[in-house]
């Protein structure tokens, strides 16, 4: 049995004016495993993943990474184990290409050559963005960006890979190809952690949701037990709408059904039963 | 409903926070008047050479910061000067050109008596200076000076450009804050040596810039949705009590400027120690 | 009286290719029409070109007519297109003026650029600020609110305005679930009382489904489809347009191939 790759114990945060953040929160993330983090802004999520890789230092309580303290390290050493794709694109992207934008953080790793080639390319074809490689970022619409910032995450290859609001500002499309790259992720045996306001791509792709309200950890499930209708006092109170698959399931006595598949196989076994 | 002739009573008003002109001895200048001060002490202590000058427009901002009961709030504006104070004192005290007076010999390096009492009265203006900013911006709401300076006729659009520069600082720094995150989150060194956090500086300062450039556009457009560019005088919230006082005390602040800034350029003023 | 588009074509200053091409439609007064489209499409830029900021102030080539209430955008003057027909971004923070002390202050902003007497821009910022129920709102420092409350100052200080259309790119993409619903609840308020016409463009078709009573497809700039909003919205050819549909369709669709029932009161 392998560490896990996220062990929190008794976390707590305060802000230095004296905001508190996060208060008690103990969450374990195996290796491999994939897992959205969801409540209303402010409930402390991204407060949370930026213990992570030390970006926020615990007050109170402890975080490990991979089985190892975060204690004294540097951000720059916890980046090759974690990272995390902020959700502002336009927050990160300095260089004059698209190329040098995703080769950033590789070579901060100290990758280089052939292996950043490597990288680079792969990090791009996962995006769609092997067509842009030579573009300048900012002539790029922001959907495009969101994805380059991606992409400059992807690149690293870290085992542990956070994703901040990854389907904001993304069509259809763009929607289809986060989910793609979750899925490939995990088939690679990364960790992926995602916070998300979209509650489709949350049941849909991860089999465990944490649910945050004031700096605390109130649901910690599968999609089944998490918007199931038990839940749902606790999910309105932290302003989270249960998917619309969810609500349809309770109104037709169908038990939990957050995703559309789960509702269509229970519409079908009650239809055959009656 | 009510008859016509009651309806001018249940028009909606300016709020009284809106309308209230601030209170206290100091902020309830006009703002122009606290600008006009404001500049007159910060040139005055920087074209004055030797102490008496210098230890004289000293005393007067710190008297009228004290007047001003600005407090604590000043003390970032000082604590922003540090890194300025501190590289003038050593550049000063260690490389003075021409100043013979060692202090003391170490190794290849010589601080000097003459360099030291120039980092010193230097250090002095800027401390000046900068509690000058500091008793204006801390005394004067910026749409006040704004639309006071545009009754005096000055351009909308400059005036605009000055309030807006007032309040964007806490909005740079905040994003500066969420540039350094996710740079350091890709693995960029920020703990490590000098050197490799002056190679950091293209990082940061990028996303800021392109960022800043990015949004201008959409600012632009915001701005002419609100009838921004539209001919005229805008409309006034509150009045900016002014005197005759006031006007004559602005004027004598001005021609003491004028007056110590010609007579110093001129050489006139080098009798005082 | 409407917001007019005829055969509109636009081409932004320096760029090699047409934004938008041929695109015709109306907007009437106290009606919302949605504009749907995958990313690129021209939805922003039919946001501009409708309220006369393109070419007014950002310049480029306009071919065809945009007229509002009769008038030409392409002749107007910004400040008085402004009076006409008001635009949102999905940035609140880049549309605050960045120079007031309070919201009463940063609804003002407009109306006294007009220079208005007091007791009108008194009124208007009343107004605005009831008409999206926000007074309790009018004290407080506009940088130090949620994403939704600024978001709503924003509408605030472009309805002072008193224009008789909106337009509204992507009003809800920066903001949470919560933040979304306060804007939602009070667009579907603002059409049906102040009886504005309002144009938003939005990748939440759910939230479209809600709103809109017709809804407009953009594809490379040019109109791919134009209906009732029950309609275009159940269009087989969405998913092709790189355009999500709303849940509801979308489960009724699944439910359909597989045989299943979901009653649609159940679906609603």
């Amino acid at each position: 049995m392998s560490e896990p790759a996220i062990e929190t114990h008794r976390l707590g945060f305060a802000y230095p004016d004296g905001t508190r953040a996060l208060e008690a929160v103990d969450l374990s993330i195996d290796t491999g495993g994939r897992v959205a983090i969801i409540g209303q802004n402010g409930s402390g999520k991204s407060t949370l993943v930026r213990h992570f890789d030390g970006l926020l230092r615990a007050t109170e309580g402890t975080v490990n990474v991979n089985g190892e303290p975060v204690g004294g390290r540097h951000v720059a050493d916890l980046a090759r184990a974690v990272g995390i794709a902020f959700q502002n694109p336009d927050r990160q992207i300095f260089a004059a290409s698209v190329v040098r934008e995703v080769g950033f953080g590789p070579r901060n790793l100290g990758v280089s050559g052939d292996d950043l080639d490597l990288r680079v390319d792969a990090a791009l074809a996962a995006v769609g963005l092997e067509e842009s490689r030579a573009a300048n970022p900012y002539d790029l619409g922001y959907s495009q960006r969101k994805l380059l910032g991606l992409a400059s995450i992807l690149a690293m290859r870290t085992p542990i890979v956070v994703l901040d609001e990854p389907t904001t500002g993304q069509d259809a499309r763009g929607v289809a190809r986060v989910r793609a790259i979750v899925d490939a992720l995990t088939e690679m045996g990364r960790t992926v952690i995602a916070i998300s306001h979209d509650m489709r791509f949350v049941a849909e792709n991860f089999p465990r949701v944490v649910v945050m309200r004031a700096g605390r950890i109130v649901l910690d499930g599968s999609p089944n037990d998490v918007f199931a209708e038990a839940s749902w006092p606790m999910l309105a109170s932290t302003f989270v709408h249960p998917p619309l698959a969810a609500r349809i399931g309770v109104r037709m006595g169908l038990g939990s059904t957050p995703t559309e598949a789960s509702l269509i196989e229970a519409a079908r076994r009650a239809a055959g039963q009656s | 409903m009510t008859t016509a002739g009651h309806r001018s009573d249940l028009r909606p008003a300016v709020p009284a926070f809106v309308q209230q002109p601030p209170t206290g001895a100091y902020r309830s200048l006009n703002p122009t008047t606290k600008l006009v001060i404001a500049v007159v002490e910060a040139l005055i202590a920087f074209v004055l050479r030797g102490w008496t000058g210098l230890l004289v427009v000293l005393a007067v901002v710190v008297a009228t910061a004290v007047v001003a009961r600005i407090g604590r709030a000043m003390l970032p504006f000082v604590l922003a000067t540090i890194p300025l104070i501190a590289s003038i004192l050593l550049v000063n005290t260690f490389l003075y050109p021409g100043a013979t007076d060692a202090i003391v010999h170490i190794g290849p390096f010589a601080p000097t008596w003459t360099g030291l009492e120039f980092a010193v009265q230097a250090a002095l203006r800027v401390v000046a200076f900068a509690l000058s900013v500091a008793v204006f911006g801390l005394t004067t709401r910026p749409d006040d000076l704004v639309a006071d300076l545009e009754r005096r006729g000055l351009n909308r659009r400059v005036g605009f450009v000055v309030s807006a520069t007032l309040r964007t600082v806490p909005r740079i720094l905040q994003r500066a804050g969420e540039i350094t995150e996710a740079q350091r989150a890709r693995g960029m060194d920020t703990e490590g040596s000098l050197w490799r956090r002056v190679r950091g500086v293209i990082p940061l300062a990028g996303p800021l810039i392109f960022g800043a450039l990015t949004e201008v556009e959409e600012q632009a457009m915001a701005l002419e949705a609100r009838a921004f560019s539209a001919p005229g005088r805008r409309t006034v919230l509150r009045a900016f009590p002014d005197s005759g006082a006031q006007r004559g005390a602005r004027w004598v602040l001005l021609v003491v400027l004028v007056m110590v800034v010609g007579l110093s350029v001129t050489g006139r003023l080098e009798f005082l120690p | 009286m409407s917001l007019s588009l005829r055969e509109v074509g636009y081409r932004y200053a320096g760029a090699a290719r047409t934004a938008l091409t041929d695109v015709s439609l109306d907007l009437e007064a106290g009606r919302v029409l949605g504009i749907v489209g995958a990313n690129q499409a021209g939805k922003s830029t039919l946001c501009l070109v409708a309220a006369g900021l393109a070419p007014a102030t950002i310049g480029g080539e306009l071919s065809g007519e945009v007229t509002i209430d009769g008038v030409a955008t392409r002749s107007a003057r910004p400040w008085e297109l402004a009076q006409r027909c008001g635009i949102v971004f999905q940035n609140a923070a880049t549309q605050l003026s960045g120079t007031t002390a309070s919201v009463w202050e940063e609804v003002a902003f407009g109306p006294r650029n007009l220079g208005m007497p007091i007791t009108e821009v008194a009124d208007r910022v009343a107004w605005a600020l009831d008409a999206l129920a926000i007074i309790e709102l009018a004290a407080r420092d506009p940088e130090r609110l949620s994403g939704g409350q600024a978001q709503l100052v924003a509408l605030a200080g472009v309805l002072a305005m008193r224009p008789a259309y909106l337009v509204l790119d992507e009003p809800t993409s920066q903001l949470d679930p919560q933040g979304t619903d306060l804007v939602a609840t009070a667009i579907a308020a603002l059409a049906e009382q102040s009886g504005a016409g309002v144009l938003v463009a939005e990748h939440k078709t759910d939230l479209l489904a809600r709103l809109a009573a017709e809804v407009v497809v953009l594809g490379n700039g040019q109109v791919l489809a134009h209906g009732r909003a029950e309609e275009v919205l159940a269009d087989e050819r969405l998913d092709e347009w790189g355009v999500e549909p709303p849940s509801g369709v979308r489960l009724q669709r699944a439910a359909k191939a597989a045989g299943v029932r979901l009653p649609a009161e159940n679906v609603a």
